[in-house]
């Protein structure tokens, strides 16, 4: 087995820790989900205080690093996280020499993806990668260059949310996830263009004609990169950065991940800081990670989890465990799963919208049925009352996004473009379908933990909306190509794996197990012509 | 769960409520177009989307939830999500 991240010692996965998924009350997680619902109604969630978090130390352990140092790529921008953060620490690669790679390409090529919505100059990226002092344990991102979508607050860099609500907007702060980023040594290459205030895909402000491309079809402006984190995905998957940040509402960073064949991770409602990210709602909102393969996403997610004064959702919880330990395969006979693991297929996953998805998730089945430590469920039983609670009114966000934005809708309603009935929405659901909007995600949390939850430890899903409204964590991960009805084009396929609360470290060990047998997360697409 | 007795209110009914409602808030919806389909939104979308929102009230209303059960109520929470060390691993 090439893959350098494998570890050895095979039998001794059967003396692992437990996961965190386990040992974790379900009872405290479920009353703390309750205390949200009703921190976002009174609106006691919001702060206008600039992010002042700072880490608690020393947080990516060596698990990260590769225990062979990989060969120097003649393109550095082929390295994946892991692979630059070894090779800076070696001294193999100068930071400025990888700032120098990205910036290489996002000038040649960001004008066809249009991935971007603002960046920095070569020179202030330069002088911001020499001002992290080699060696520093503190700051295991030195060089590395990353793409936070532009909902994110920068204080060097336009914050516009897609939106013309948000036009020339210059925060004079940086949210808590890019000050935990640039803290641990991370460059911002640039804000990625999203869709307009977190839905759909990039688009010219105040119109619906779309912008980024998807990096598998650079000439296609039709086939979509997948939103609302589009510019992460694309920035990402045509390597004009190492990895990004998306946010999840419904969809928003496993939707471009999966349309882009990036890995990436949407974790715990709680486990990463909200603060400085343009809300849409404040139950519902997630910072996910996207980036090429499970072990980056563990070690932005390792930088990322920490408990944040600005948001008290994030406080309270359980502490990080080492996600990049969780994301290191054992290496038995073949690369086996780090504990015994059984994965649920959600009744329609193997029914896809096309024969490719279909064949593609089966493949995807049947591998990880080889995979030792694992065990499939096939006939999962849904909790009760699933549809009515997971979709549909009950299953719904609509009264959330409209308190921030009064002044807003007041100014003129046509910046909020095709958005608009979003954003008005609350001022006609009633307090008291939003209250009973409330306990029905309660119910639905409930019922996932102890009627779904029970039968397995991660599940294979067709998308992500039940776990978003129930704050579960997600990760999704590509499985093979297909091909483009419309263009004829090889595009990527991707999966979502669900799991508990807390269960990041199960998806991670699942993903790096079937990664450490197959390929797709490597193969990049061709640059544009 | 007992029907409702009143008719439900016609599209024109519903759409006096929610121009009035916007109105009292100080937002004008008359600066979109009335009815353009190319245009990113309109107020036809707009009022159509509307009156569905508000319809969904009477479905969300029809569903049983036990009121003792999972009471979004302030705040059991912080005493519990920040002292509650004991549960924890």
């Amino acid at each position: 087995m090439s893959d350098s991240r494998i570890q050895a010692g095979g039998d001794a996965a059967a003396s692992q820790p437990p996961p965190m998924d386990g040992p974790v009350s379900r009872r405290w997680f479920l009353s703390r989900m309750a205390w949200v619902s009703s921190a976002a109604a009174t609106g006691t969630l919001l702060s206008k205080v600039p992010a002042v978090a700072s880490p608690r130390g020393p947080v990516v352990t060596d698990e990260a690093f590769r225990p062979v140092l990989p060969q120097v790529p003649g393109d550095l921008t082929e390295l994946t996280l892991s692979e630059s953060m070894t090779l800076i620490r070696s001294g193999a690669v100068r930071p400025a020499d990888l700032v120098n790679a990205y910036v290489d390409r996002i000038e040649a090529f960001d004008g066809i993806y249009q991935a971007y919505a603002a960046r920095p100059s070569r020179e202030a990226l330069l002088e911001q990668a020499a001002r992290v002092p080699p060696g520093g344990a503190d700051a295991p991102l030195r060089g590395i260059g990353l793409a936070p979508k532009d909902n994110f607050y920068t204080a060097d860099l336009l914050t516009e949310g897609g939106s013309l609500v948000f036009e020339g907007f210059q925060p004079d702060y940086d949210g808590t996830a890019v000050t935990l980023l640039r803290s641990a040594g991370g460059l911002v290459l640039g804000k990625a263009q999203m869709g307009n205030l977190a839905g759909g895909r990039a688009q010219r402000y105040g119109t619906t004609i779309p912008t980024t491309r998807n990096a598998w079809t650079p000439d296609l402006v039709d086939y979509s990169p997948g939103g609302s984190s589009s510019g992460t995905g694309t920035a990402v998957a045509a390597r004009l950065a190492v990895a990004g940040l998306g946010t999840q509402t419904g969809g928003s960073v496993v939707g471009p991940s999966n349309a882009q064949g990036l890995t990436c991770i949407k974790p715990t409602f709680g486990r990463i800081s909200l603060h400085g990210v343009i809300p849409l709602s404040y139950t519902r909102d997630h910072v996910g990670v996207m980036a090429r393969d499970a072990l980056d996403t563990a070690i932005l997610l390792q930088v990322l989890a920490q408990p944040d004064p600005l948001d008290p959702r994030t406080l309270g919880l359980p502490p990080a465990p080492n996600y990049a330990l969780a994301a290191t395969a054992f290496d038995g006979e073949r690369p086996r799963v780090r504990w015994p693991t059984r994965i649920g297929v959600w009744p329609d996953f193997l029914e896809a919208r096309d024969e490719d998805t279909a064949r593609l998730r089966r493949e995807l089945v049947a591998e990880l049925e080889r995979t030792p430590g694992v065990r499939i469920v096939a006939d999962l039983r849904l909790p009760d009352d699933y549809e009515a609670l997971s979709s549909g009114a009950l299953g719904g966000s609509h009264g959330d996004p409209t308190a921030f934005f009064i002044e807003h809708l007041r100014r003129d309603v046509r910046n909020f473009g095709d958005r608009l009935p979003r954003f008005l929405n609350g001022m006609l659901q009633s307090a008291d379908t939003y209250v009973k909007v409330q306990q029905a995600r309660q119910l639905l949390l409930h019922r996932m933990v102890t009627q779904l939850f029970n039968q397995c430890d991660v599940v294979l899903i067709g998308g992500s909306g039940a776990f978003d409204g129930t704050g579960l964590p997600v990760m999704g991960f590509p499985i093979g190509f297909g091909t483009d009805e419309d263009s004829g084009s090889r595009v990527p396929r991707g999966a979502v794996l669900g799991a508990g609360p807390f269960g990041e470290e199960r998806l991670l060990a699942v993903v790096a197990a079937y990664q450490a047998v197959t390929g797709f997360h490597r193969e990049h697409p061709a640059d544009p012509a | 769960m007992q029907e409702p007795k009143v008719p439900p209110p016609t599209d024109e009914e519903l759409d006096r409520y929610i121009r009035t409602r916007y109105a009292l808030l100080g937002i004008d919806i008359s600066v979109l177009p009335v009815s353009d389909p190319d245009a990113p939104m309109d107020q036809e979308r707009l009022l159509r989307n509307g009156r569905s929102i508000l319809r969904e009230d009477v479905e969300v209303a029809n569903f049983p939830i036990d009121p003792q059960l999972h009471l979004p109520q302030p705040f059991p929470a912080p005493f519990t999500a920040w002292s509650d060390v004991e549960d924890r691993p």
